[in-house]
């Protein structure tokens, strides 16, 4: 327990809606606002992403609405090729941030860590509203890109200069939408910053009396090594918008070298150096992605545990491999950056560490293999994203080590290759982490049950419908299909034009199955069987108190932990779990 | 773990005071505060919020110093136009914001002596240290103004001098006025009793780290460009 | 613990000093004909040494847990570490302007 004056932690509930719902300090509202907030982001990047494949293949269709949108960017409601490039940009910004850097941790993580730990709310309520709602603010002013003149910016969610840090002479998006995106990635940092803070401190000093950090659920460990991460990384990223941002506004030259032309006009800078960009950008960007994806390998690994009725195999190798990737993740961002033009010997040092991580990453995913083996299984559809997840996350990440390799790279770099890649690992594999976390924790939250045959055939599409969608895209890739192109013109890449028909025709069909999740979400919240305290039979903590919990989480009560997280298959009073707050048994597990 | 050297030993309550009753602050035998149930570092949690705060912002502003850095390294004309005049001015500023931060460590040490007078006191010193330093600050931005440095270009070299020197010293005026702003609301929520001397403590550490910055601005900035000869 | 309320005083005025005495010698070897380098590494260590002792004895981290010192700074020694692998680039680019001079 923490030290707990007056101003820092609420007694009593709130009463009036606004206390409740809106500027809420509990987090377990602000989790799920998180997740909406997510969910809202994922919207506009799911349609953001239908326009761009649709332009891909169909580039001189009139798309309806388009033209109102941006009557510069799709006259006729034909995208430019500018535009397209603005809405890819705002697709990948509001993906890897809004929608990948929220829910799993903030939203999740908020929601779950505090009942799982045994604590009454994390360690700054306040702050963590804060976060929020500075979460929402940087939104509304990437989302406001879309309303401006000139539209989103061009430079993708990497916003490589010079063309982002020249402005408006580069192109349109460059003016006031590059500015937006800045002051907006920027705002999220800080909301994040203070997020990873509130999570690591509520993680060490919050823990119910017994709440050894080996007996945390693996989630728990998730959580707080992904803060860890968030915290150091996200620092070098503030610094460099706001390097940006002064290279934009204030005449400054970080990453300007001198004679540049653009449209035909000299640029005044002089000194700076794009590749510096790169760095302090990929320094971040590449623990960015651990951030998205190891709330996820948290989640699978108590999912897989719960529902295959046996305890994780190797929970301390897990909690080991998990550090090692967070430690290793500092170490290999050049890997990003292969085909820049920076010193080849870094070239070399990068892909080292490169290779090396896939070895605690294959170690989780056998251990969950072995987790999984020999268990009774119950196919819930969380369980089934679970086992989903295994399957997309090793296949995207099998990709990666092609990657790792800079001889490969220079051929691979800049080709759908890489869009394959990470979109199996982020845009797969992490939404099926989320999505098995909403299954899983739906009741808990809502206090209702969603409905099985609903997810079951929003899992099945979904899984077919994405190696669909991202499978060929390696083999395209390996033809030297480039990507962040509007149009594919060249002779070489028309016979491959097929398979990015199929491509788009399966991306708008997945889409349109989520709407079916949508629907389930939504339609449960309201109307769905209500939920008992465990419908799942799982140990760890958040399943001992009500579905909703009470505003506290546990009525008062300090829950004393006398168990791990994974006591399954133990017969125990006929039942074949134990909970984490069970009386100690004989042999008393640590 | 104190030692008699320590400023706080016996002033202090183990853990910086404050926590509330039935709340351990030693573990039970055989158990280590890891267990649960307890602070695992000894200390209240928005201190450990402030310390990784302050890890974070470290790191952020490394990363603007290495950009610095970076470009520097790489520039072929970087001018070193700091007269003895910058220099002295730049030391007093040093002097300053360390004075500052000794008048910190004296209100925190007050404020665990329960002296709200003199905690106010202090608090105020150094937040007026603070505002001095803010203060010389400008004055020299002014004077560099004036001599025709600006963000994209100065009389002497590379226009990355300015960038570089605005950015940073900008960076960290912001930050020093940040903190005095932050000192004026704890100065007053303690007279008033709304917060702690935890809270005074939390106050302190921000402080100190701002005063950290500069150790390594003053001389990455100034006195490597130090007109010399 | 009874001890004289004015023993940690004077630790804080030795080290306010000691701090003084360094920002002294740093501006003294400023003046010194110096190449860059040499001048920039020995005001580093200046530097961090007067980093480590507002960090010890300001901020109070010696007497506070070890645990906790072990968390916060080789993290933070770690990423800066980390981070130096940029200037590769960095030279290169001085020497790259150096073959176009």
């Amino acid at each position: 327990m923490s030290d707990t004056s007056a101003a820092a932690h609420h007694h009593t509930a709130p009463t009036s809606f606004i206390r409740k719902y809106i500027f809420s300090l509990d987090h377990k509202v602000i989790g799920i606002q998180y997740y909406f907030l997510a969910i809202f982001s994922v919207l506009i990047g799911m349609v953001l992403s239908w326009l761009v494949r649709i332009h891909l293949v169909w580039p001189q269709l009139h798309i309806w609405g388009l033209e109102k949108l941006s009557p510069a960017g799709a006259p006729g409601g034909v995208m430019t090729p500018e535009y397209y490039l603005s809405l890819l940009t705002l697709h990948g910004t509001l993906m890897v941030f809004f929608v990948l850097t929220t829910a799993p941790q903030a939203g999740f993580g908020n929601y779950a860590l505090p009942i799982q730990i045994g604590a009454e709310d994390m360690a700054f309520p306040w702050l963590n509203m804060l976060s929020f709602w500075t979460t929402f603010v940087g939104l509304c002013c990437l989302v406001a890109t879309l309303f401006v003149k000139d539209g989103p910016p061009i430079s993708g969610w990497t916003a490589y200069p010079p063309l982002s840090a020249v402005g408006s002479d580069a192109g349109p998006g460059q003016g006031m939408g590059q500015n937006l995106w800045a002051v907006s990635i920027a705002i999220f940092c800080v909301g994040s910053l203070l997020g990873a803070l509130n999570f690591i401190v509520t993680t060490v000093d919050l823990r119910a009396k017994g709440m050894s950090l080996m007996r945390m659920p693996l989630t728990c460990w998730a959580w707080l090594i992904t803060a860890i991460l968030s915290l150091l990384s996200f620092a070098v990223l503030f610094a460099a918008c706001i390097l940006l941002f002064l290279d934009r506004n204030a005449g400054t030259s970080f990453f300007l070298p001198a004679g540049l032309l653009v449209n035909e006009k000299l640029q005044p800078h002089s000194g700076g150096s794009p590749l510096l960009w790169q760095h302090l950008f990929w320094f971040f960007g590449h623990p960015e992605v651990y951030i998205a994806i190891v709330p996820g390998f948290g989640v699978i690994s108590h999912i897989l545990s719960t529902f295959s009725r046996k305890p994780v195999l190797g929970y301390k190798v897990i909690v080991a491999c998990l550090l090692g990737i967070g430690f290793l993740s500092f170490m290999v961002w050049g890997h990003h950056m292969f085909l820049s033009g920076m010193s080849p010997y870094s070239g070399f040092l990068f892909s080292i560490p490169t290779l090396i991580i896939t070895i605690p990453a294959t170690i989780v995913s056998l251990l969950w293999l072995g987790t999984i083996f020999g268990g009774k299984l119950r196919f819930t559809t969380s369980m089934m994203f679970a086992l989903g997840f295994i399957s997309v996350f090793v296949t995207g990440g099998l990709g990666g080590m092609f990657l790792a390799q800079p001889s490969l790279d220079i051929f691979l770099h800049g080709t759908y290759f890489v869009v394959g890649h990470f979109h199996m690992v982020m845009g797969v594999a992490a939404i099926f982490g989320m999505f098995a976390g909403t299954y899983y924790w739906f009741p808990k939250m809502f206090g209702r049950m969603m409905n099985e045959t609903m997810g079951k055939i929003h899992f099945w599409f979904t899984f077919v419908g994405v190696y669909c969608i991202f499978m060929p895209m390696h083999f395209i890739g390996l033809e030297g299909n480039p990507r962040r192109y509007s149009q594919f013109v060249n002779a070489f890449i028309q016979p491959l034009m097929p398979v990015h028909k199929f491509m788009t025709i399966a991306a708008l069909s997945t889409g349109i199955i989520q709407f079916l999740f949508f629907f389930n979400l939504f339609w449960s919240i309201f109307k769905g069987p209500k939920a008992p305290n465990n419908p799942w039979e799982s140990t760890s903590l958040e399943w001992t108190v009500p579905s909703p919990p009470p505003f506290d989480n546990f009525a008062g009560v300090h829950p004393v932990v006398n168990h791990g997280a994974y006591e399954y298959g133990e017969e125990n009073d006929g039942k074949d779990y134990v909970m984490q707050t069970d009386p100690p048994t004989r042999a008393v597990t640590g | 773990m104190s030692s008699s050297n320590d400023p706080l030993a016996g002033v202090a309550i183990h853990g910086g005071g404050h926590i509330p009753a039935g709340v351990q602050v030693y573990p039970e035998p055989g158990t280590s505060f890891w267990s649960g149930g307890g602070l695992p570092y000894g200390i209240p949690s928005r201190k450990l919020g402030m310390w990784l705060f302050i890890v974070s912002d470290a790191i952020t502003f490394s990363a603007v110093i290495f950009a610095y850095g970076y470009l520097r390294l790489a520039a072929a004309d970087w001018p070193r136009p700091f007269e003895t005049a910058s220099i002295v001015n730049a030391t007093v500023m040093t002097f300053v914001l360390l004075s500052s931060s000794v008048a910190m460590v004296l209100a925190v040490r007050a404020s665990n002596l329960g002296r709200r007078g003199g905690t106010v006191g202090w608090l105020l010193a150094t937040a007026g240290g603070g505002i001095v330093f803010d203060i010389l600050h400008i004055r020299e931005w002014l004077g560099l103004i004036h001599e025709g440095v600006r963000p994209f270009q100065n009389p002497w070299g590379t226009p990355m001098f300015g960038s570089a020197f605005f950015a940073m010293t900008g960076l960290h005026m912001l930050h020093v006025t940040i903190g005095v702003i932050y000192l004026l609301i704890i100065a007053m929520a303690y007279s008033n009793k709304k917060v702690t001397e935890v809270d005074v403590e939390v106050s302190g550490l921000y402080w100190h780290f701002v005063d950290l910055v500069w150790m390594f601005i003053f001389p990455l900035v100034y006195l490597l460009s130090a007109k010399v000869g | 613990m009874e001890h004289s309320e004015t023993a940690g005083l004077k630790v804080i005025f030795s080290v306010l000093f000691g701090l003084l005495g360094l920002t002294v010698c740093e501006v003294v070897l400023a003046y010194r004909a110096l190449p860059l380098g040499t001048m920039f590494t020995l005001l580093m260590g200046l530097s961090l040494l007067k980093a480590a002792l507002i960090v010890a004895y300001f901020m109070h981290l010696r007497y506070e847990q070890p645990s906790l010192f072990v968390t916060l700074i080789p993290a933070f020694v770690f990423v800066i570490l980390m981070m130096t692998v940029i200037f590769a680039d960095s030279t290169r680019l001085a020497h790259m302007r150096s073959l176009v001079q």
